[in-house]
């Protein structure tokens, strides 16, 4: 198969590759630049734990086709500390609330929370819940999940 | 295995010459979010996939003479338009039940329209706003109503050669009270059991007009004239939606079927009781 | 109460800040070099004759590395009564049969792979319903019994029947009787990180199998097993667990992929994964075991059970894993949830063509509670009593031994009941509301392990560096409960220590000493109680250390105090005092003496008496460390299912408040009140975590979640059809928790994995008859079943 490049910015840094165009972005990610913590929860766009940021817009990695990458913005959760490793509020919130249990979920959750917050600083509970509700969660039942994001909101 | 060449042009006009070079192999993709799926499950195995997404100038949301609305304007673009909010209410709530955020942001209005689901959050919206679907080939343009524009599950009167490039809505639509209701299991990323929208023009309290349409209650989206004809000239008020709806659910007018989500029965029994609830909430709006 | 200093406090989970930064190794993230990809063929019928395989094409695939078929491997018999074989090559049995496999260099390779395999079947008649199953002259499932013994019935031998007192006498004792069919179905566990292992042997066919399973040493033992049938008898197995991505019962029982993933491993002596799609997901691993019940239960005048008697069906589906054994789970609530004296209950499970099943969250305690909860309702109402009061009447006391011979050792039953009425202001609306109802219902389940292997014990190893850092291997798992931060603070209560000095190493056979899993709500119970142990004892040699030591680092460091500082006044001590460890203690990792707490100058860092205590000198040094293992006084249950099989129980109950919207049939949740004795929250935030998610899935489970199986197919193999709650779908819950402490739980706590889920269903049920009059028997209570009930109650009341 004939490979396409792809250049773009991932987490800050310009990076590139050679990837077959039948790629999506989370395979991408997980295989190319080796940042896994982007998951296949359904492979459909169906669970939201391939939950990424792409221009400031939160996207299903796993249908994303890559070849439409090239020259964009990439956020993933392994972008969301700064260079020292201080954790994002988020981050934080979600350990000191318990609002990761098996964490298959929590990187997508957080990526989706992210974008909220970015858009929106002091969002209500209809807000959060909306916000999230692409990505499933199987343990939490998202009660502690939107307490998290919460705390994290109000502490920004 | 998944193979196929992904091409990027930046034109209409490239996007006509890849298509015409590549005739069948290839497969258009907008948003992706169904192609994508479909590639993926195998249900569809083009050699060449034409990705629209360079049309960067067919994603607007505009208002003069018409409402006009471009086939990449995504569903979250509509779903945070106040324009469309405000004026074609219907479309802003049917656009903001589709999917996920992250779907909705990748995910657009053509590409909703093209792949002509029987659930397409969209579509019960658009044929209450009276929608026009603005086809382009090399030849030109042509516009078809959207109530001519499905013709069966996944199959539209879109031909090979042409491109869906807009969503044009006349502006007396946006003198309409409109609403969707999209009636599922669950609140989020799920498709409609049915899907009810309808859009009421009243003089005082006389219905000047109205519109009805439904999804999953027929193989394309549907328009029930018969009962959009029944509430013309009556007054706006419970027992007159009430009787809209019994018209609505009768076998003349829809015929939903068994499917693994639902019942027939009961979609048609929601088509009774949600028209007159969505016709509430359109003028309570 | 004890002042405690971890027990009881909200730690938060800095155990696990890998799992938010995205560095967490899950099965998907593992990679082994050379590392090859399987995948599996399964069966295109549900029911049918193999004629012929042929992998010709698939082998010429460039990248596959290995085809295999069953006659390619040993016919070796596996699973829970060893009724089905690895790779089917006879006959397939339901639509999930395993029939060819491929291991390839990546997973699309292995893909393509599987659609080159031509199989060649004969259909056979099917067999979807268990009562037809049933039948007499029914074709047969299974023709051959594990011993190769012909076979005349599709109904399974297992002894599940219970029966204590006499139910004729109970009938007889009776004022009122109800009697009732519900049934149960299907439902996934949805774990959000699928299943999956990786195979690794050495070139000794010496395994490490990197694994995501609840039970490392089951599996281990499983693995043996087949090891021993297939020519690899005394070869070393390490199971070894990644960060699981949930669990909920699915990683109970070693499932087929696992095996297979073994032989192609075997087969071409590279690391091979095997990781499933969401579709294979819910269609390749058996889910919740259904039940159809007929319940009947009575109650004299003054509103006290007389009788429970419950046969149910199960079908079984076409192989065995855990869902068979459900039924001897099922005899906790149905002899034991409430009081009642007279008890039969006797379950039948069916062979059929349809999907088997496994273990989910609760084991069958939610299909037998769906069944005694709705059914102690409809008794209430017959005999004319508040369903709250009603329970009330027949709550389990402190000190009961129950027909099943649990002895109930602490219980909260009463203050659950309470909490849910007062949370839900029962009374005001019990019965007052147009188109809103209130509902509840009760659940018991084991807390303090449970007995259902030979050993139900915890090992658990702990050591303590010179800097104070406490190493702890155990052989529990995690699946995101929490047990890292959880474990950490009673290892740091009872040490002295604090949870951040705690680090664990889990889930690794080979480090790990026996553990019956992390099942059954037991982990907190038994692995807390081995670890106070094994923190005592390290606490002791501390003091120990200390009690030789402290005066001389206490006199030193004086001495170079007032050397250094001549206006220093030397305290009078009684540093005699500090030699008997019995009068020193541990508190933040200081040590201090125990009749001058706050005297400073009677206290040492811990880390002064380790460096001085560990590193002395040729023949002298030591180190601190201890092995504990705790198996639980408890008893195996015996032939009639009677035993205390765990040393304490768990009551809890749900309230629901819902609204009905007769049009559509929706049903809204208003309210869920899930009150819960937990003996001893040990954190509460993660308690009510285990409470929150649990009543979720059990909303799940009421209202919306279905297999939907046709003619042995699942239709619905994804999250778009099958539906779990979505974080807009909004259950304002709250968790109420009921702490009395229990004498044998660690810190007084109990189990509280799965009870959060088990009541919800009947809760719900119960709150939509309160609300509109009409009782669903069906779980999902869907908006269509409560439309037809609606419409039949209307066109009953017309006629």
């Amino acid at each position: 198969m004939k490979k396409v490049s792809i250049s773009f910015t991932l987490n800050g840094d310009t990076v590139s590759a050679e990837v077959p165009p039948t790629w999506t972005l989370l395979k991408t990610l997980r295989e190319a630049f080796e940042l896994t913590g982007a998951k296949e929860g359904c492979g459909v766009g169906e669970c939201g734990a391939c939950t990424v940021i792409v221009d400031g817009q939160t996207v299903n990695a796993c249908i994303y086709p890559v070849p439409e990458i090239d020259g964009r913005h990439v956020t993933t959760i392994e972008g969301l500390a700064d260079k020292e490793g201080n954790l994002d509020p988020l981050q934080t919130a979600f350990l000191e609330n318990n609002g990761v249990q098996c964490g298959f979920c929590t990187s997508g959750m957080i990526m989706s929370a992210r974008s909220l917050l970015d858009d929106n600083s002091s969002p209500n509970e209809d807000e959060i819940r909306t916000a999230i509700s692409g990505n499933i969660c199987r343990c939490t039942g998202y009660v502690q999940i939107v307490e998290s994001i919460d705390i994290a909101a109000k502490k920004a | 295995m998944i193979d196929y060449e992904y091409l990027k042009p930046a034109s209409l006009d490239e996007v006509f010459d890849l298509m015409k070079k590549h005739g069948s192999k290839a497969e258009l993709v907008a948003g992706g979010t169904d192609v994508m799926v479909f590639i993926k499950q195998g249900n569809h195995s083009p050699e060449v996939l034409i990705s629209l997404r360079g049309l960067t100038d067919l994603c607007y949301i505009q208002k003069n003479s018409a409402y006009h609305i471009g086939a990449l304007a995504t569903h979250r673009m509509l779903e945070q338009s106040q324009l469309v909010k405000e004026e074609l209410t219907a479309l802003q709530q049917g656009s903001s039940q589709v999917g996920s955020i992250q779907v909705r942001n990748m995910g657009t209005l053509g590409g909703n329209i093209c792949n002509a689901a029987p659930s397409a959050d969209t579509a019960a919206p658009l044929l209450v706003l009276d929608a026009v679907a603005v086809l382009q080939s090399p030849e030109g343009q042509r516009r078809v109503p959207i109530e001519e524009f499905f013709i069966g599950p996944s199959e539209t009167v879109k031909k090979n050669d042409e491109v869906l490039v807009e969503i044009e809505i006349p502006s007396e639509m946006g003198r309409f009270k409109t609403a969707y209701c999209k009636h599922a299991r669950r609140q989020a990323m799920t498709l409609p059991i049915i899907g009810v929208s309808v859009g009421i023009l009243l003089e005082k309290d006389v219905i000047a007009d109205a519109r009805i349409a439904l999804t999953v209650a027929a193989p394309t989206p549907i328009r029930v004239r018969q009962a959009e004809d029944f509430l013309k000239g009556k007054p706006f008020e419970e027992g007159v939606l009430k009787e809209a709806g019994e018209i609505a659910s009768s076998p003349e007018c829809c015929m939903p079927r068994d499917s693994l989500r639902c019942e027939g029965w009961y979609r048609e029994e929601m088509v009774r009781i949600l028209i007159p609830r969505v016709a509430m909430a359109a003028v309570e709006e | 109460m004890a002042e405690y200093q971890y027990i009881g406090k909200s730690i938060p989970r800095t155990h696990e800040t890998d799992k938010v930064t995205g560095r967490a190794i899950y099965i998907d993230d593992l990679k082994l070099p050379g590392m090859l990809y399987g995948k599996i063929l399964y069966s295109s019928y549900a029911h049918a004759r193999i004629k012929r395989i042929d992998t010709t094409r698939a082998k010429k695939l460039p990248g596959v590395r290995a085809v295999l078929t069953g006659f390619d491997i040993p016919d070796v018999r596996v699973g829970f009564i060893k009724d089905q074989t690895v790779l089917k090559r006879d006959v397939v049995r339901q639509f999930r049969d395993e029939v060819a496999a491929v291991a390839a260099t990546s997973p699309e390779i292995a893909r393509e792979a599987l659609d080159l395999i031509e199989v060649e079947y004969e259909e056979l008649p099917g067999l979807f319903d268990p009562f037809e199953a049933m039948q007499e002259g029914a074709p047969l499932v299974h023709e051959l019994d594990a011993r190769g013994r012909p076979l005349r019935t599709n109904i399974l031998p297992l002894p599940w029947k219970f029966s204590a007192g006499d139910i004729e006498e109970g009938r007889r004792q009776s004022a009122y009787t109800v009697k009732d069919r519900v049934a149960t179905t299907w439902v996934n566990q949805c774990c959000m990180g699928t299943s999956g292992c990786v195979a690794d042997f050495d070139a000794n066919n010496n395994l490490i199998l990197y694994n995501q399973t609840n039970v490392i040493f089951g599996a281990k033992q499983r693995i043996t097993d087949y090891f021993s049938k297939i020519g690899l008898k005394g070869k070393k197995i390490r199971v070894k667990n990644v960060v699981v991505g949930g669990s909920f019962g699915t990683k109970l029982d070693t499932d087929i992929y696992e095996f297979i993933c073994l032989q192609l491993a075997l087969k071409t002596k590279k690391p091979v994964k095997i990781l499933f799609t969401r579709e294979e997901e819910f269609k390749a691993l058996p889910p919740r075991q259904p039940a159809i019940f007929n319940i009947e239960q009575g109650c004299d005048k003054e509103g006290r059970l007389t009788f429970r008697h419950a046969e149910a069906v199960l079908d079984n589906g076409a192989y065995t894993s855990w869902g068979v054994t459900t039924p001897s789970v099922m005899m906790t609530p149905m002899s034991s949830l409430y009081r009642v004296p007279n008890v039969f209950f006797k379950a039948v499970c069916v062979y059929t063509n349809n999907i088997y099943c496994q273990a989910m969250r609760g084991y069958g305690t939610p299909q037998a509670t769906f069944a005694v909860e709705t059914s102690m309702d409809r008794l209430a109402e017959e005999a004319g009593f508040d369903p709250a009061e009603f329970r009330m009447i027949n709550r389990n006391k402190a000190g009961d031994i129950t027909p099943m011979k649990l002895k109930i050792t602490s219980c909260g039953l009463q203050e659950c009941i309470e909490a849910v009425k007062e949370k839900l202001q029962w009374d005001e609306k019990k019965g007052q509301q147009k188109d809103r109802g209130v509902g509840m219902a009760s659940l018991i389940h084991v807390a303090g392990g449970a007995r259902v292997y030979k050993s139900d014990g915890h090992g658990i190893r702990i050591k303590v560096d010179e800097d104070g850092s406490v190493d702890v291997i155990s052989g529990g798992t995690d699946q995101g409960q929490g047990s890292f931060t959880v474990l950490a603070q009673i290892i740091a209560e009872s040490m002295g220590f604090t949870p951040d000095d705690v680090s664990f190493t889990i889930g690794d056979t080979s480090l790990g000493l026996w553990d019956a899993g992390t099942h059954a709500s037991r982990h907190t119970f038994v692995a807390g109680n081995a670890c106070i142990l094994a923190a005592e004892k390290v606490r002791r040699q501390i003091l120990e250390m200390s009690a030789e030591l402290m005066p001389r680092i206490i006199q030193f460091g004086l001495k170079r105090r007032s050397r250094k500082d001549k206006d220093f006044q030397t305290p009078d001590l009684d540093l005699s005092l500090l030699s008997d460890p019995e009068n020193l203690d541990i508190k933040k990792r200081m040590v201090y003496l125990k009749s001058d707490p706050d005297n400073p100058h009677y206290q040492v860092d811990v880390t002064q008496v380790l460096r001085q205590g560990l590193h002395v000198g040729t023949g002298e040094s030591k180190t601190v460390m201890a092995e504990v293992f705790y198996d639980p006084p408890t008893q195996m249950l015996d032939r009639e299912f009677k035993g205390n099989y765990s040393m304490t129980y768990a009551f809890g109950t749900t309230g629901a408040e819902v609204e009905v919207d007769r049009g559509t049939g929706q049903v809204k949740i208003l309210k869920l009140v899930a009150a819960h004795d937990v003996g001893q929250s040990i954190n509460p935030t993660l308690i009510k975590g285990q409470i929150y998610g649990a009543a979720y899935t059990g909303v799940g489970y009421a209202l919306t979640e279905e297999i939907k199986v046709q003619k042995g197919k699942v239709m619905n193999p994804n999250f778009r059809d099958y539906q779990i709650l979505t974080a807009r779908d909004r259950i304002p819950v709250e968790a109420v928790l009921v702490e009395k402490g229990d004498e044998d739980g660690p810190y007084g706590a109990k189990g509280i994995g799965e009870p959060g889920l088990v009541p919800t269903a009947p809760a719900i049920a119960n709150a939509i008859y309160d609300a509109i009059g009409v009782r669903i028997n069906e779980l999902p209570i869907t908006p269509e079943r409560v439309l037809d009930a609606i419409k039949a109650k209307e066109g009953d009341e017309a006629c």
